[in-house]
């Protein structure tokens, strides 16, 4: 079989598109959907959440303040909901990475605070510390062959309890230095300081799910483990990194936290997971493995954060005094209409075939 | 057993059963009657399974009639089978295994409403009773779980008493039985016949036929090739009505002598996967067929040489060095290539594209640095979808799209991709259409002729005795013997099924 000096076009096989135009196909990606809701909520709280106040300040959400904090206020809930992509594309799970937001935390403290490190020595250590964290749910889920939803259950009480214990539920880390605070609460070149890291793991887990082997193999494993085991992928190993990578990136979560906030304290990322697998979700990846995107991931952390600073503004203007309780009930809502309309068409065509088949 | 009484207990006529396109049953007739035991006979796949499951209502026929006590009946369900008195005892016991005995044969037995009380006393005598009966000696307040494979089978024939059944059919239910445990069986079958209880039995010991069976029906390729009473067979007689039909001429003849010998197994085996004992020596450029009876051992002994469950026992070589196989990514490194049996699940990912089908066992050839390349990876699917004829939408299209033997094709690519020294097909055609099925034995023949090592298994006779050059036999988990190539159909099949040469 030569491959040298063959021309793709004329002889190879036909190679029409499935169906419709390309512009028709993308119309009807989950992404672009998203992209839409998206869209018409920011203008929808950009029209009733925008107000001037009586010295004709204009506040609410329409303000480039305003953006900035949903930026800064997404970027530890995006970084896990990026962490979690790869786990759930390979059908996993990972309830622990909240918990070990604030394990990291704390520990992160407690070197500088107690230990008398400097900063970036506390800081690279707390990332190694993630990193072997998560390999503790990788090596419990790949080698004992536990469910990764009990594992990480068993993490995730685990984690909060260690930090809970090292504070004894009463210590918290401040008086950080300006200059660590810069990372949580200043601006460089024109954005939140973190949100350029954010950037940063963004696009690099993008090219590590849609470039790579890595990616490849997640979603194989996703669809079918046995699958991907007889096609030869080293699916233990694979599994393993998106622990592993999850584990870290909660930490580096930690200490964007801890400096956004000024203070490192036990109860830091509680339900954050939950969070980050919505927004996953929302994002169009399935829970039951094989099919996502990092774009989608993105959209969903932008879709729930825009939600949730949206109706925070609202009591400003409408005198609507529910924000809270409204957010949760939205961001339900959104997630089951979401995932609905993600399984209609396959449950409508399963219906039709039943019936053909009757 | 001569005497025939007037009207049969099951009478199956002119029963056929068509699964997508493949017609497992063709218009059989079958009767039953009372005090006889009726033995099926027939290779794999021959539809003895199908014809079991029509007659306990778990398949409705596609046409026939199904009679049972001269009534003739529309809709046979499971449960109206059972009310009817129709009995399965299945080769795997279908009990609860943290359940007693007697909680057992109390829930097939009893019917009640939801909220009763449950008597007790009289479920453990009920059990008790019944265990007798069938000359068990199992306590009827033990644990199912803690139960042997045989011990289980006879709670599943006293659930069949206890029931009143006038029907008891046997799916090879001597399999997993010691020569002791298998007499004892014999012992409860004979007086289940003595009862007036029909008993439909299969299975693939010959020598159980003659020691038990009064009459014999054997079913080839989904029709019944005739009903006769033992006692006027003999074992050849009877393999000879299994295999019929005479080997086709169509398959490509071996075109070059074979080579060196590249895989060399000696006293091989794996307590795991069930396999032991195999000394076996394939060369380049033979095709070695794998031949006998499901559950034989030879999906288990690729498994092996596969690395998903590896050797522990004796010696692997590949061109003269010892080698271990731990896991199938140091098998490919080794340059052993599996198509496995089941497509759908192991062989092709249904989900993705055919172009990432194909190269998903050449990652770390194909793309250095781990990172993908489109370019790459399309021309090399091209090329084997041009290659090997693949009927396809595109290289984008998802597996799941292809008709079966497309899907074979896919999966057989992934594996060429590999560049293998050995390659072991695991039933390769089957549940493919006969114009596929024939291109798939040229690719064989080709790849042979290019110099690799074939180990093909297959359940299908003619395929294994027109392909091969040489035929190994397993039976039992091990290889019993290697015949040569264009052996006598019966001789293989003799083999296969033990005792007889």
């Amino acid at each position: 079989m030569s491959i040298a000096g063959k021309k793709l076009t004329g002889s190879a096989p036909a190679e029409p598109r499935p169906s419709g135009s390309w512009a028709l196909q993308l119309l009807f990606r989950h992404e672009t959907l998203l992209l839409l809701v998206l869209v018409v909520e920011w203008l929808l709280f950009y029209h009733y959440g925008t107000t001037t106040n009586r010295r004709g300040l204009v506040v609410g959400f329409g303000t480039l303040d305003r953006q900035f904090d949903i930026l800064r206020h997404s970027c530890e809930i995006g970084l896990l909901a990026l962490a979690l992509t790869p786990i759930i594309l390979t059908a996993g799970i990972d309830l622990s990475v909240g918990s070990l937001l604030g394990l990291c935390a704390i520990l992160f403290g407690k070197l500088w605070h107690d230990g008398g490190l400097s900063i970036a020595t506390a800081a690279s250590l707390t990332l190694v510390i993630g990193a072997g964290a998560g390999g503790l749910n990788a090596t419990l889920i790949t080698a004992l062959r536990l469910p990764p939803l009990i594992v990480t259950l068993g993490t995730y009480s685990l984690f909060r309890g260690l930090a809970e214990a090292i504070t004894h539920g009463a210590v918290t880390y401040t008086d950080f230095p300006d200059s660590f605070l810069f990372l949580g609460q200043e601006r460089w070149l024109g954005l939140p300081t973190q949100a350029w890291l954010f950037l940063l793991v963004a696009v690099a887990m993008w090219l590590l799910v849609h470039r790579t082997v890595f990616g490849r193999s997640f979603r194989a494993i996703g669809f079918s483990p046995e699958g991907a085991r007889y096609a030869g992928l080293p699916v233990e190993r694979r599994v393993a990194l998106g622990y592993v990578l999850a584990g870290l990136i909660a930490a580096l979560a930690a200490i964007i936290y801890t400096a956004r906030l000024g203070q490192a304290k036990a109860d830091a990322g509680t339900g954050y997971e939950l969070f980050a697998i919505t927004a996953v979700v929302l994002g169009g990846t399935s829970i039951f493995g094989g099919t996502g995107s990092i774009t989608g991931t993105l959209l969903g952390v932008a879709a729930i954060a825009v939600l949730r600073s949206g109706l925070a503004t609202l009591p400003v203007v409408l005198r609507l005094n529910a924000a809270e309780e409204m957010s949760g009930l939205l961001t339900g809502a959104l997630l089951i209409v979401a995932l609905a309309g993600s399984v209609l068409p396959k449950i409508l065509s399963s219906l039709g075939a039943r019936r053909q088949a009757g | 057993m001569a005497v025939t009484p007037p009207q049969p207990l099951l009478t199956l006529r002119r029963v056929a059963k068509n699964f997508g396109g493949v017609r497992a049953l063709r218009g059989v007739d079958f009767d039953l009657h009372a005090g006889e035991v009726h033995a099926l006979l027939g290779e794999n796949g021959a539809g003895k399974s199908t014809l079991i499951k029509v007659a306990t209502g778990a398949h409705t026929p596609d046409s026939g009639e199904i009679i049972v006590g001269g009534r003739s009946l529309s809709g046979l369900t499971p449960a109206l089978a059972q009310q009817l008195g129709i009995a399965c005892i299945y080769q795997q016991p279908a009990l609860f295994p943290d359940l007693t005995v007697a909680e057992n044969i109390g829930l097939r037995l009893e019917h009640g409403r939801a909220l009763r009380r449950i008597d007790w006393p009289a479920r453990r005598t009920q059990a008790a009773t019944l265990l007798v009966r069938v000359g068990a000696t199992i306590a009827p307040d033990a644990e199912v779980g803690t139960l042997s494979m045989p011990e289980q089978q006879l709670v599943e024939i006293a659930c069949a008493v206890g029931a009143g059944a006038r029907i008891v059919i046997m799916d090879e239910p001597t399999a997993a039985l010691t020569q002791r445990e298998q007499e004892r069986l014999f012992t409860v079958v004979r007086e289940l016949r003595a009862a007036g209880t029909g008993v439909i039995y299969i299975s693939h010991r010959l020598e159980e036929i003659f020691a038990l069976a009064d009459r014999v029906t054997v079913l080839r390729d989904g029709e019944s090739v005739g009903t006769h009473p033992v006692a006027a067979m003999d074992q050849a007689a009877l393999i000879k009505l299994m295999v019929g039909r005479e080997v086709s001429q169509l398959y490509p003849p071996a075109e070059s002598p074979p080579g060196d010998v590249v895989l060399a197994l000696q006293n091989t085996g794996c307590a795991a996967g069930g396999v032991r004992d195999v000394s076996l020596e394939v060369r380049a450029g033979e095709v070695l067929g794998l031949a006998g009876l499901v559950g034989a051992g030879r999906t288990e002994l690729a498994r092996v040489l596969f690395g998903i469950t590896p050797a522990d026992a004796g010696e692997i070589r590949l061109n003269g060095q010892v080698v271990t196989i731990a896991s199938p990514p140091e098998a490919i490194a080794r340059g052993i290539a599996y198509v496995p049996e089941d497509r759908r699940r192991h062989g092709v990912i249904l989900e993705m594209p055919i172009a990432q089908n194909m190269t998903m066992a050449i990652h770390s050839r194909l793309f250095p640095g781990a990172w993908l390349r489109d370019g790459a990876e399309r021309t090399l699917a091209l090329d084997y979808v041009r290659d090997l004829a693949v009927k396809c939408a595109g290289c984008d299209a998802p597996g799941g799209s292809l008709s079966g033997g497309n899907q074979q094709k896919v999966s057989l690519a992934r594996w060429l991709a590999t560049k293998p020294r050995v390659l072991i097909l695991d039933e390769p055609t089957q549940g493919v259409d006969v114009g596929a099925k024939s291109e798939i034995h040229k690719i064989i023949r080709r790849l042979a002729k290019e110099g690799l090592a074939v180990i093909m298994i297959s359940s299908d006779l003619p395929e294994v005795l027109g392909m091969s050059d040489r035929i190994g036999v397993m039976r039992g988990g091990t290889l019993t013997a290697v015949l040569p190539g264009g052996s006598d159909a019966h001789v293989v099949m003799a083999t296969a099924l033990g005792g007889v040469t």
